[in-house]
């Protein structure tokens, strides 16, 4: 049987996402007995534009050529796997979407003046092609690539995380930062597969892994920081960080700006 | 007669970018270094965020160097509120960001750089003949890794390293781990200094370099708040806007650097050059052992010094740990934090060079101004520079020759931009 070909490909990003399919280091080894790539950027100078079975594309759409790349990944792959949160939900570079214009970034990074360079409002891939399977994390975590590449060779649909981080807090019998604590842990709103890394090292939960779909959750998340006392517009931004993109959290900033008159507090 | 060269992939860096180099006749008449990575605005959104999250956004910047960002911020917010850590949290700050280089300059050196001198296009190709190569290439990465994990709380983007502090005190056992598995790579390290000093390194760009680096105090590392210069002098990092002297260029979406109007070099050539007499142990050996083929003209030998560098980071890793067991790692609470209007400027070396982080704060602690520069920043005029000094030199040799010597150039210097480049574009008009 001929192995699966696989491309790796990188937008708009920190690079983070592939450098976790590095990381998997001697078991990356033994998976590549399996497979062909046939592009890795990160790693690799061979870069053939051919059909590949799946492309795994890290980073947020920014720029023209991102596009542009993008699309042309899209047409020769039978799937099409975004990994990390830049590819799915533009992440942190998103956070201020629909906020700030792209010339308003453009003049406070690199001054007044003609613009020089062809962005675009960062988002994920789906706003733009169609993706068949979506990898959340910033980054992404080796167990969940592992599995997704052992599920795909074997044939399977891999397994998709579709609750709140609280899940596996509770079942790791951490205590309660926001409950117990009163500290802004996004948890409630926030896919889990992390294994609540941040609240079993005593941090508050800040979204890396994007925001689940589920606005029952994010409107009482909202309404319990507020209760405990937290400025509007640290929430906001809070919920911003990674989740700016998706609808739940758009509505959640309108509501907020609604309930404030749009006053920009501390 | 009019040639045009294009390479279309220069991967195996960090990130989109480019070279343009244009010949008339015999003469180089322009040369640029492109950066088309998508620029993700950093300074402008992180506006209005309170200090708390600061460094969970900043770290993102980069994937490789995340801990560095994260310190970068970290040490900027506490300066601007006058922050005292404790020396349990120096130490492990320490310890992190030797970690980080270890797993840094063994995925540039193994993965990223050797495959060139040994014709291949990935290392992962070169495991039928090299696989001892390949093997401690992941061996080192894995060892630094387990320092990230241990103390960050995951490899890439880790949390734990908080303003004020560290938010939980590593595990004992990982502590123990950590050091059997540097103990164990080691050789691995040695070996490495022994690979990049047999290499035939070209000395096509034989040429003056600027080197500035961090003054690392009595010992070599990597933290520190004054820039050591190579013409001698020694600055605050506050000065870091006249040492740099940033400029848009419009062919790149990387700010170009100069000091006094010529481009200068950061990274581990000219920490080992400029804090030479501060290294010691094992790598001080090396380090004279091989000191001829670490002539920081030719900026090739930037490898080379990465290397020695593993070599001291295994060690000071291990000094490190020690030292955490002998004053103990009890939790202690994190610094207690109090916001105030101010700004403040801090520094560290991540693998690749010099990066700072400049804050302003309001009086709640949000940010009301910041600018970032990174070390592949400050290394793009330098890169323009030797690639126009190699070209003139190779100006006849055949395009092929000359488009892999400019990635071989760009690759040492370990540049950070983010996935992979393009457009190496060498015009002859
Ligand atoms: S600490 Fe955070 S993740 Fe854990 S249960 Fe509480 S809100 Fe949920
Ligand atoms: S707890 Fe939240 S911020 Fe931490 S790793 Fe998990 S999703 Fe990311």
């Amino acid at each position: 049987m001929a192995k699966p070909k696989i491309g790796i490909y990188g937008l708009t990003g920190c690079g983070g996402d592939q450098l976790m399919i590095l990381n998997l280091e001697n078991e990356l080894l033994d998976l590549l007995r399996n497979v062909e790539i046939v592009a890795f950027q990160e790693a690799s100078s061979v870069q053939q534009d051919e059909e590949v079975d799946i492309a795994f594309v890290e980073g947020s759409v920014s720029t023209e050529l991102d596009l542009e790349r993008l699309k042309d990944v899209r047409k020769r792959s039978r799937m099409l796997i975004a990994i990390g949160d830049c590819a799915i939900g533009g992440c942190v570079q998103a956070m201020r979407n629909q906020e700030m214009t792209m010339k308003e970034k453009m003049e406070e990074v690199y001054g007044k003046g003609e613009e020089y360079f062809k962005v675009l409002e960062p988002y994920g891939l789906s706003k733009y092609v169609n993706v068949d399977l979506e990898l959340q994390g910033c980054p992404i975590e080796t167990t969940e690539i592992r599995q997704v590449f052992l599920s795909l060779l074997h044939g399977d649909t891999p397994e998709i995380k579709d609750y709140p981080v609280c899940v596996e807090c509770k079942l790791n019998e951490y205590q309660c930062l926001l409950v117990d604590k009163g500290m802004p842990c996004l948890g409630p709103i926030i896919a889990a597969g992390c294994n609540a890394r941040c609240p079993g090292l005593g941090i508050d939960c800040v979204g890396c892994r994007g925001p689940i779909m589920n606005e029952t959750n994010a409107a009482e998340e909202l309404h319990t920081l507020l209760e405990k006392g937290y400025d509007e517009r640290y929430i906001e931004n809070r919920l911003r960080f990674f989740g700016a993109n998706f609808e739940g959290i758009l509505k959640l900033s309108k509501m907020l700006r609604e309930k404030t008159g749009g006053a920009r507090g501390k | 007669m009019a040639r045009e060269i294009v390479v279309e992939h220069l991967a195996r860096v960090e990130g989109h970018g480019g070279i343009e180099v244009t010949i008339e006749g015999e003469e180089v008449k322009d040369v640029k270094m492109r950066i088309s990575e998508g620029p993700r605005f950093f300074e402008a959104i992180i506006k209005g965020v309170k200090y708390d999250k600061v460094p969970d956004v900043m770290r993102r910047i980069c994937g490789i160097c995340t801990a560095s960002h994260s310190l970068a911020s970290i040490r900027t917010i506490e300066k601007a509120f006058k922050v005292e850590v404790t020396p349990r949290t120096a130490m492990l700050r320490d310890l992190l960001i030797h970690g980080e280089v270890i797993e840094s300059h063994s995925l540039h050196l193994f993965l990223l750089a050797l495959p060139d001198y040994l014709g291949y296009p990935d290392a992962l190709s070169m495991m039928d003949k090299h696989a001892k190569e390949v093997k401690a290439a992941f061996q080192l990465k894995k060892t630094g890794n387990m320092v990230h994990n241990a103390l960050s709380g995951r490899e890439v983007h880790g949390m734990n390293d908080r303003v004020g502090g560290f938010s939980t005190m590593p595990k004992e056992e990982d502590l123990l781990s950590i050091k059997k598995a540097m103990e164990d790579s080691k050789a691995a390290a040695e070996d490495a200094v022994s690979l990049f000093a047999s290499l035939d390194i070209p000395d096509c760009t034989h040429s003056e370099n600027i080197l500035m680096a961090l003054d690392p105090g009595d010992r070599f590392g990597y933290l520190g708040d004054h820039v050591l210069i190579s013409d001698g002098k020694r600055k605050r990092v506050e000065e870091y806007r006249e040492l740099t002297n940033e400029e848009v260029v419009k062919h790149s979406h990387a700010k170009h650097s100069s000091y006094r109007g010529s481009s200068f070099m950061v990274g581990a050539l000219s920490r080992v050059t400029l804090c030479k007499e501060r290294l010691y142990g094992t790598a001080n050996e090396l380090f004279r052992e091989h000191a001829e083929k670490l002539n920081p003209r030719n900026s090739l030998n930037n490898n080379l010094a990465q290397a020695i560098e593993l070599v001291h980071c295994i060690d000071r890793c291990l000094e490190d740990i020690d030292a955490l067991f002998n004053n103990g790692i009890e939790k202690e609470e994190l610094a207690k934090i109090e916001p105030r209007k101010s700004s403040a400027i801090g520094a560290v070396e991540a693998p690749r060079g010099i990066l700072y982080h400049d804050y302003s704060f309001d009086e709640n602690g949000c940010i009301t101004q910041a600018n970032v520069i990174t070390p592949t920043a400050m290394n793009s005029a330098n890169m323009e520079k030797d690639f126009g000094v190699a070209v003139g030199r190779l100006v006849s040799e055949r395009k092929e020759n000359l488009e892999s010597t400019l990635e071989l150039i760009a690759r040492a210097y370990d540049p950070c931009i983010s996935c992979s480049a393009h457009l190496i574009n060498v015009k002859f008009v």
